[in-house]
């Protein structure tokens, strides 16, 4: 049935929007409270992302609605079963996405100065936390009879999840400075270009440890279809060197181009791993939760696909409409932000 | 305290705090809306600056809406996975549909209308508030549909145990949910409207330059505040009678504070549940007809406050006479402590039922061990935030329309684009 390919369609779509566009989001949120030299640097890079901030979170709650609506016998397992992983990443996009618009409402720079390290931790926060999840979901999750589960912290410690949650943070990193690297100009515009290139190798390291880790750890076993993760990694790892090289060459477009695909293959990544499943189970390789187990009735399937036929279309017109009404460079005047 | 308070404690805490916002952003989307088309037709620098500064208050305040709207729409799964369990084939369908309808859309032309200013043709800039209006609206009702189906579950059909779709019409005009729709964004414009006349009695308080600024905005807010007071009220009573016939022990907790509820008593509905649903204790906590008596009576002297200073409207007499302005500026935080009351009402009033008469509560939520750790972390960066939030709000609120960001100087010098752009 064509349902079943529609909604983990739509479903990665919008997860791999969220990564790409929000990825930039605290990427740059990471980089601009030192990237700038002064206040009114720190400014300029903020109003680089200005106008597509509050667009770029939104793809998060409409991921999550797609999630509740189509898969809720996924949404409620996965959500409690990483409960505290969940709630971290939730409380850094709250505090993050508050001090990135409400920092410059405030006229003291001390006042500032602390909403920055505010606009730092809600960056780094979600940036390690999705890694983290990732890397938790491809290498397996303590499924019980009913495939439920809840993870503790010390589910975490794993060196290939938390190569993951490295990976993620240094790819969203480099994202951001190759995208303050094209949308800026002048001195900052190099020096995010640099500090891009940086990111960009340090996240190719990781991204490699990633696959040698998956490789000798028993994720090797749990990853349904290894080949495909194993191609995505591949793929990660490549798009991340490439970027590094237009960038190298001055080429600032097609380097955020490359940084955009190394962000969104994270999702990729999940949806390859794991097809058929949308949980595996650690203790059982083989065995987890089926995508068709984790859909919603038919019924509603139908009646939402009619809904999302129509909207999804038009809220995919309004991001590109707003990407293109402000297509000119955030130039050196603070604008909102 | 137990893991289920605990989860409850922490779903009332982000519930309330988002509403508390969102309140205001519904309120003053459609008065913002009208200031800047105003502007866009007539061109009067009054009301451009009307729409920059009730516009920079306005986006202040967006800020925690969405961050807590954002923690909303996770609890679900997070703490009560029993509820998409059970009821996800269909509880799980408008919270999606507020989001690919409604949310998305909505953020994505504010960050448009906040850096449109000088940079967008004057057409464009006033549809996307507009826009933004629409959607916020849009998003009240799909939650309202959510929201009214846990009160009294229509249009599915229980097979296996599990909740099936099977009338999806009968779920989006639920009387549950559109009345209280109805209601709650009444209440919402009413709120809007008397912050407007509480800020601008401020600044007549202290004689500040604005006086024409102020005085037009005062008579936009008490214009729009008047009418929806008397539709929340109105659309408070319709909820009655749906009441009795949905929720007979909701009702009959009211008795003796609610005149039409018939012969309901709370030992009779028990006795009755207990038949119907087996052994337990189906009463909600008695102080739910507090809740409702705070509602009604703040309710009441909001209207009163407003028809007075309605009637001072009568040849500027409301600005010479300054208890009129102590009044409203008092006003300012009554429709929010009257909201808590009626969502405290709807909500713990349903107890012990997520779903009314289907799932409860104990059932619907998840079994995860760090739930206290949880609410004093989503607790304390809500109440700091929002203090923060509130405390801009106010200072923008003081400081008056000279000293607003929004739409400053337009970047690197552009002008406003000639309108020609218009045929993009």
């Amino acid at each position: 049935m064509t349902l079943e390919l529609v909604w983990p369609a739509l479903l990665g779509l919008l997860l791999a929007g969220y990564f790409v566009l929000a990825g930039l989001d605290y990427g740059v949120q990471m980089l601009a409270p030192t990237l700038g030299r002064d206040d009114g640097e720190r400014r300029s890079l903020l109003n680089a992302f200005g106008p597509f901030f509050l667009g770029n979170e939104v793809w998060l709650v409409a991921a999550a609605g797609v999630l509740f609506g189509a898969f809720p016998f996924l949404e409620g397992r996965l959500l409690s079963g990483m409960y505290f992983l969940f709630a971290a990443i939730l409380a850094g996009i709250v505090v993050g996405n508050a001090a990135v618009q409400v920092r410059s409402r405030h006229r003291s720079a001390s006042a500032r100065r602390i909403w920055d390290g505010l606009i730092f931790v809600g960056g780094l926060v979600p940036a390690a936390g999705w890694g983290l999840v990732t890397g938790r979901l491809l290498a397996g999750v303590p499924l019980d009879a009913r495939n439920a589960f809840s993870l503790g912290p010390a589910d975490l410690l794993d060196p290939f999840v938390l190569l993951c949650g490295a990976t993620t943070t240094a790819v969203f990193l480099a994202h951001g400075a190759s995208f303050l690297a094209w949308r800026t100009g002048g001195e900052p515009s190099a020096r995010a270009a640099r500090a891009a290139r940086r990111a960009l190798l340090v996240a190719a390291v990781a991204a490699a440890a990633v696959l040698v880790a998956g490789y000798l750890s028993p994720a090797r076993h749990t990853v349904v279809n290894s080949w495909p993760a194993l191609a995505t990694g591949a793929a990660l790892v490549i798009a991340l060197l490439a970027g590094a090289a237009l960038l190298g060459a001055g080429r600032g477009g097609r380097a955020f181009a490359a940084t955009s695909c190394a962000a969104a293959l994270p999702v990729v990544a999940l949806g390859a791993g794991l097809h058929p499943f949308v949980l595996v189970s650690s203790g059982a390789p083989g065995t987890g939760l089926r995508l068709t187990e984790a859909m919603a009735d038919a019924a509603t399937l139908r009646i939402l696909v009619g809904f999302a036929a129509v909207m999804v279309p038009l809220m995919l017109l309004a991001q590109a409409w707003n990407w293109w009404l402000f297509r000119h460079r955030a130039g050196r005047t603070p604008t909102y932000l | 305290m137990t893991d289920e308070t605990l989860a409850r404690l922490q779903f009332a805490t982000t519930a309330g705090f988002h509403w508390l916002f969102v309140m205001l952003t519904l309120g003053l989307a459609p008065l913002i809306a009208v200031t800047h088309t105003r502007h866009a037709l007539r061109g009067s620098p009054l009301t451009e600056r009307m729409t920059r500064f009730w516009g920079q208050i306005y986006v202040v305040n967006y800020v925690l809406g969405i961050v807590t709207g954002l923690v909303m729409e996770f609890q679900f799964g997070l703490a009560w996975s029993g509820l998409s369990e059970y009821a996800g084939n269909v509880f799980g369908a408008p919270l999606a549909l507020e989001t690919i309808v409604a949310f998305f859309a909505e953020s994505t032309f504010l960050g448009m209308w906040i850096f449109g200013w000088g940079r967008l043709p004057k057409a464009v800039h006033v549809t996307l508030i507009w826009l933004v209006t629409l959607t916020a609206y849009a998003s009240a009702y799909w939650i309202m549909v959510a929201n009214g189906f846990l009160q009294h579950p229509v249009g599915h059909e229980v097979r296996d145990g599990v909740a099936r779709l099977t009338d999806f019409g009968a779920m989006l005009t639920n009387p549950n949910a559109i009345n209280a729709l109805v209601h709650a964004a009444s209440a919402a414009l009413m709120t809007g409207g008397v912050f407007m006349a509480g800020v601008s009695s401020y600044h007549f308080l202290k004689r500040t330059a604005e006086r024409a600024f102020f005085r037009a905005s005062l008579r936009l807010g008490l214009f729009v505040a008047t009418p929806a007071a008397f539709v929340a009220l109105y659309y408070g009573f319709v909820q009655i009678p749906t009441l009795v016939e949905t929720q007979p022990m909701k009702a009959a907790t009211l008795r003796g504070h609610v005149d039409d509820i018939g012969s309901l008593r709370v030992e009779d509905v028990q006795a009755q549940l207990v038949q119907r649903f087996g052994a337990g204790d189906y009463r909600p906590p008695a102080w739910i007809a507090t809740a409702f008596d705070v509602m009604q009576d703040v309710g009441y002297l909001i209207l009163l406050l407003i028809i007075v200073a309605l009637i001072l409207l009568y040849r500027d007499w409301y600005l010479r006479f300054r208890p009129a302005a102590y009044l409203m500026l008092v006003a300012v935080p009554l429709p929010f402590v009257a909201a808590l009351g009626g969502w405290l009402l709807r909500e713990v009033g349903r107890q012990p039922w997520a779903v009314y008469g289907e799932l409860t509560t104990a059932a619907a939520r998840s079994h995860v061990g760090s739930m206290l750790a949880s609410l004093v972390l989503f607790g304390s960066v809500f109440l700091a935030l929002a203090i923060a939030d509130w405390a801009l709000i106010i200072r923008y609120a003081r400081r008056g329309p000279a000293d607003t960001d929004l739409g400053g100087s337009p970047p690197d010098g552009h002008a406003e684009r000639p309108a020609a752009s218009l045929a993009l």
